[in-house]
């Protein structure tokens, strides 16, 4: 089966608000770089939370691997699709920057010498070992950017859905984030991105999907890659 | 009636003070169901937004059972009405006992809605004028305005957990417990941030610069203010001294 995620005939509403997101039926591939772009409040965040299970359609239905998101767990959606919020202070918890890589990893009965070697890989990736013992909390918005990315990625899953994952990367570090892309990518591991960094998307993307007042008004798909 | 909505904050503190006194003393289920329909009419009447607050009890009533059950396991009284064996698993006096639980935390919820017609400027400035110190009547209109904040921050961690691939519900419970523990350092940290924060911005405005602070708002209690004070503290004790002398 070629598509990780299925939305069939979705609606979603905020509770006491209008649709936001209007009939959207979408099939997300798997080995494929989908962009998702539009304007300011036009739906991007909500297709990508229905598009993780974190929120339920109003009606329609969304498929994680074949299966109802209705029907499953977070965490078991967890297993499957990494996510990183638009606010990825949202996402960080545990006391320091090492120990919050290492979560998923540490609950998942992975053995401590492959875990401690993943987190240092992690670290070295996204420059950040010179913060290993500081606080999350601490750390700039970049750092926690990086951070949350670290720690989604850290897992070798099959599909990953990043929101705005370069706002707050400064030209070097974006740089740095598009190499790591680019290599997950070659492994044949499947990506929706939001974003509004243009420059990146047309790099990137297989696959441009473009949003406007809930719904999708531009889908392409050109096989014009380097 | 004299347009109900523009009663002095105060008023309604006394008023929900009375009820929520009455709701944690009173230990008679029909004296607790007559308090929360009294509770429901002065929040119908002041307009209060009851719809969040049927939704808190739709989640409530689950607890019912779980009170229910756990009282007839340990404190069986009553009738038994489903057993498992020889262990009573229900009894008309858990059932009892659950509801009453129930109808205490509805007349507390019910409550909160009657308060919140006020605007938190209101509640402050009324305690100040109980001549409670400013700093503290500001502290508990804080503490009020941060807590649903507080109850967003712990969902959103509970969800960022699960969507790193945690599955709660497979965790045993002892080690469950160490997941809830996560929980508490973003929370406790971000508190103490939020904080800082205010205080800085406190500062920024000249908190505490005069000793003496001037208000543009003054409340006044009209005649019906009073009278619904004097009203809810005579029927709040007449309901305890009548209650106590049959009860006991
Ligand atoms: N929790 C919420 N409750 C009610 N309305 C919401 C909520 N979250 C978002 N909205 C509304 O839904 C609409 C779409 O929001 P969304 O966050 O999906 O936009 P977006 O395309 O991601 O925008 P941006 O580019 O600013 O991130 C907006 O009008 C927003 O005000
Ligand atoms: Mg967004």
């Amino acid at each position: 089966m070629n598509h990780y995620v299925e939305l069939s005939n979705v609606s979603f509403s905020y509770p006491r608000s209008k649709r936001i997101i209007k009939n959207i039926t979408l099939k997300l591939n798997r080995s494929q770089f989908t962009a998702l772009v539009g304007p300011n409040g036009s739906g991007k965040t909500t297709l990508g939370k229905l598009a993780m299970g974190i929120l339920k359609p109003s009606s329609g239905k969304v498929f994680i691997c074949g299966k109802n998101s209705t029907e499953m767990t977070l965490g078991e959606i967890g297993k499957k699709i990494g996510y990183l919020f638009q606010n990825p202070q949202r996402q960080l918890f545990a006391l320091t920057v090492a120990e919050d890589i290492a979560f998923s990893l540490e609950w998942n009965e992975h053995d401590k010498a492959e875990t401690r070697r993943k987190v240092t890989n992690m670290l070295e990736l996204f420059q950040l070992e010179h913060l290993r013992n500081s606080s999350p909390f601490n750390l700039s918005h970049g750092e926690k950017e990086r951070l949350a990315l670290a720690g989604i990625f850290v897992n070798h899953l099959d599909y990953f859905i990043l929101d705005e994952p370069t706002m707050a990367l400064d030209m070097e570090r974006k740089q740095i984030l598009s190499d790591i892309l680019e290599k997950i990518s070659s492994y044949g591991i499947g990506m929706l991105i939001i974003s509004h960094d243009q420059d990146f998307v047309n790099q990137h993307a297989d696959r441009i999907i473009k949003m406007s007042e809930g719904e999708i008004v531009y889908d392409s798909t050109n096989n014009l890659r380097p | 009636m004299t347009a109900p909505t523009t009663l002095d904050p105060r008023t309604k503190l006394v008023m929900v003070l009375c009820l929520s006194s009455l709701a944690v003393f009173i230990r008679d289920i029909y004296v607790l169901v007559g308090v929360l329909l009294l509770s429901f009419l002065i929040s119908v009447i002041l307009k209060g937004n009851l719809f969040p607050a049927f939704k808190q009890m739709k989640r409530l009533l689950l607890l019912i059972v779980v009170v229910a059950v756990a009282q007839s396991l340990f404190a069986p009284a009553g009738r038994t009405i489903v057993a498992l064996g020889t262990v009573p698993i229900l009894t008309t006096g858990g059932l009892i006992q659950g509801a009453e639980f129930i109808l205490r935390m509805a007349v507390i919820v019910v409550s909160a809605t009657i308060v919140a017609t006020s605007s938190y400027r209101e509640i402050v400035q009324g305690l100040v004028q109980w001549k409670i110190p400013y700093e503290i009547a500001f502290m508990v209109s804080v503490a009020i305005r941060f807590l649903p904040m507080l109850i967003e921050e712990i969902k959103d961690v509970m969800l960022a957990i699960q969507l790193r691939g945690v599955e709660l519900q497979k965790i045993p419970l002892r080690k469950r417990l160490r997941i809830y523990s996560y929980i508490l350092t973003p929370i406790v940290i971000g508190t103490v941030i939020k904080a800082e924060k205010l205080a800085a911005a406190m500062e920024t405005r000249a908190f505490r610069a005069y000793p003496q602070r001037t208000s543009y708002m003054i409340l006044k209690m009209a005649s019906i203010d009073y009278m619904l004070i004097s009203f809810s503290m005579l029927a709040f004790i007449s309901v305890v001294i009548v209650y106590y002398m049959w009860g006991i």
